[in-house]
């Protein structure tokens, strides 16, 4: 029975990993459309005919003191100030998402070049390098990205960058691992016995090799750098006076009593960002395992 | 022996640099002066304050050059003076508060690890018997969730179902309660922190019990006429263990930055949402203090846990 059920589970295994690696599946395009729903409803937001984020919505007569629960007025409710939560939420992607993307658009940049710069040219250039991104390494990024939000000032652009710095070396790493395994293959010999300069190899032999399997990364990044958004907001450390998921969750959650008793103010931001952070994260994985980097790489 | 020397060279390097970067950061992107006196730093023409700041700046060494004021931070901190507190006018000292606030931290990480093992092992031993089959399936999507769920948002669920709907853990924590009253209050903070350090080890314990499985070794345990857990729980799961125990050292680390919003959110006195606290009220000896501390804490974890690797495969060390 044993080795049945263990050969049996072994070939059943291997055979999703192969149905995996041939087609990447509906699951993968039904999470990037979520993403591409919620972004374009992020940048759409002003335009829709929105209730003011900023606006309150007070209406003693008809429905006493807010906070008041979602209605056909308000879908997601109101809060204590009576506040629209359905358009606050759609306002709130706006500032995650760009902060998800340039964080991890601005590590790639960094990080990749780095990465690629200390696989390619390796010695000295490879340890300094290298060590740099150990000592970056070296903080919980929470605990490195407070400490650099108590420092500069709160705007969209810092929050952005102080989370780039972060991805540098997550990305940086896997650049240079997959650039130290490319640079030794034949395509990179070839280039280099006709003549062709470091730059022109970089560029045109290595640059594509390591981008691609890369692109995986950059959905798993995104949704790390949104969730550190999100964390640094609930803790109020995030662009300051801005509307953001964090900080809605945040005032939907900072008493107890407004938790207890309208969940809702709390509950619908903390909806959109686990649907955006698990459709980030399904899409990244399935993309991995379509391209076939090994964990063992990362 | 060249190999331990290597490694110890580097985690003292290391250690150096992450001090050295944690204490410029603060005094070059921040400015310690504006911390201590507020708008009056700014205020150099009024003799009054004027004499003010050179009394400041003389008192906590401002006037030396960045240098000079890290090796002389260095030595204090190493001996365990790590200055005072600028928001409540030096008491207690950053020292005391560290003290006072580690423990439960600490207890709290305890709690959390020991959580999630316990949890990771059952699920990773019966996901990995029925492998490929659909509680396997249903098991990667649970895992697939709960790493979806941002800390703070898991915590306020959790806060929501068990502290106010059902009543079974107390909303607040209170130090001066006994201790086991004090773990119950800890308790879903440290689940928060546990549920999807689990879904990593899980994920990464089954892989290897799969592959494990598939050794002769169970074959022949379980032609001895072995029950398949008994086979799993005292054959299989030991020679599967070798990752999950580096990972679950590395992690420990990692955790910490979890602690830091989850102590908030249950308003736990610990060294994180001390941390948050000084940062909101930009007291920067307690931010020093504490970010250093962590670090510090985080780069000896992964050294102890390398050497300790090296220690079982000897082949790390070529």
């Amino acid at each position: 029975m044993s080795e049945e059920t263990v050969a049996v589970s072994d070939s059943a295994d291997t055979e999703i990993n192969a149905a995996i690696q041939k087609k990447i599946g509906w699951g993968f395009w039904l999470a990037i459309s979520w993403v591409i729903f919620i972004t374009l409803l992020a940048i759409l937001a002003p335009y829709l005919h929105l209730k003011d984020p900023r606006g309150y919505f007070i209406d003693i007569d008809g429905n006493g003191r807010p906070p008041y629960g979602p209605s056909f007025e308000h879908w997601f409710g109101t809060d204590k100030d009576a506040r629209d939560i359905f358009s606050r939420s759609l306002h709130g992607a706006r500032i995650s998402l760009i902060v998800g993307f340039s964080a991890i658009t601005f590590g790639f940049l960094v990080g990749g070049t780095l990465g690629i710069i200390a696989g390619y040219f390796r010695g000295w250039l490879d340890k300094i390098i290298s060590f740099c991104f150990i000592i970056l390494l070296s903080f919980p990024s929470l605990v490195l990205a407070i400490m650099l939000t108590a420092l500069l000032n709160r705007s969209l652009f810092t929050i952005s960058m102080i989370l780039g710095v972060l991805s540098i070396a997550p990305v940086g790493r896997l650049a240079r691992a997959s650039t130290l395994q490319f640079s030794d293959r034949e395509f990179v010999l070839a280039a280099r016995q006709i003549g062709a300069s470091d730059s022109r190899i970089i560029l045109r032999e290595l640059l594509p090799n390591v981008v691609i399997p890369m692109s995986a990364l950059a959905l798993l990044g995104m949704a790390v750098a949104i969730v550190a958004e999100g964390g640094l907001a609930f803790l109020g450390l995030s662009v300051s006076q801005g509307i953001t998921w964090g900080s809605l969750i945040q005032i939907g959650s900072d008493s107890a009593t407004t938790l207890e008793n309208a969940p809702w103010i709390a509950f619908f931001p903390i909806l959109l960002l686990f649907l955006t952070v698990l459709s980030l994260n399904f899409a990244g994985d399935r993309l991995r395992s379509h391209l076939d980097v090994k964990e063992s790489s990362l | 022996m060249k190999f331990w020397m290597q490694r110890v060279a580097m985690a003292i390097l290391l250690l150096l640099s992450v001090s050295a970067l944690t204490f410029g950061a603060m005094n070059v992107l921040g400015d310690p002066l504006f911390n201590i006196l507020g708008p009056l730093a700014g205020d150099v023409n009024n003799p009054k304050s004027a004499a003010l700041i050179e009394e400041v700046k003389a008192k906590y060494d401002l006037d030396k050059p960045l240098p000079v004021r890290y090796v002389k931070w260095l030595g204090d901190f190493a001996t365990g003076d790590m200055g005072v507190q600028f928001s409540t006018d030096g008491q207690p000292p950053v020292s005391g508060l560290i003290k006072e606030r580690v423990p439960r931290t600490i207890t709290l990480l305890i709690m959390a690890q020991l959580l999630a093992v316990m949890i990771s092992i059952p699920w990773a031993a019966i996901t990995a018997a029925r492998a490929g089959k659909r509680s396997d399936k249903i098991s990667t999507m649970n895992s697939f969730f709960l790493l979806a769920m941002p800390n703070f948002a898991l915590a306020i669920l959790l806060k929501y179902i068990f502290s106010l709907k059902l009543g079974w853990f107390p909303l607040t924590y209170k130090a001066i309660d006994p201790l086991f009253q004090q773990l119950r209050q800890m308790f879903l903070a440290a689940v928060t922190i546990a549920l999807p350090a689990a879904a990593v080890y899980q994920r990464l314990l089954r892989t290897d019990l799969i592959t494990t499985l598939q050794q002769d070794f169970i074959l022949m345990a379980r032609a001895k006429g072995l029950s398949r857990s008994r086979v799993i729980f005292r054959h299989a799961i030991r020679p599967s263990m070798f990752s999950f125990i580096t990972v679950v050292g590395l992690n420990t680390g990692g955790l910490i930055g979890g602690s830091i919003v989850v102590e908030t959110v249950f308003r736990i006195p610990g060294i994180g949402s001390s941390l948050v606290e000084s940062v909101l009220r930009e007291d920067f000896p307690v931010v020093l203090a504490i970010v250093m501390l962590i670090a510090l804490t985080f780069v000896i974890i992964n050294v102890l846990v390398d050497i300790l690797y090296s220690i079982i495969d000897p082949r790390v060390r070529r």
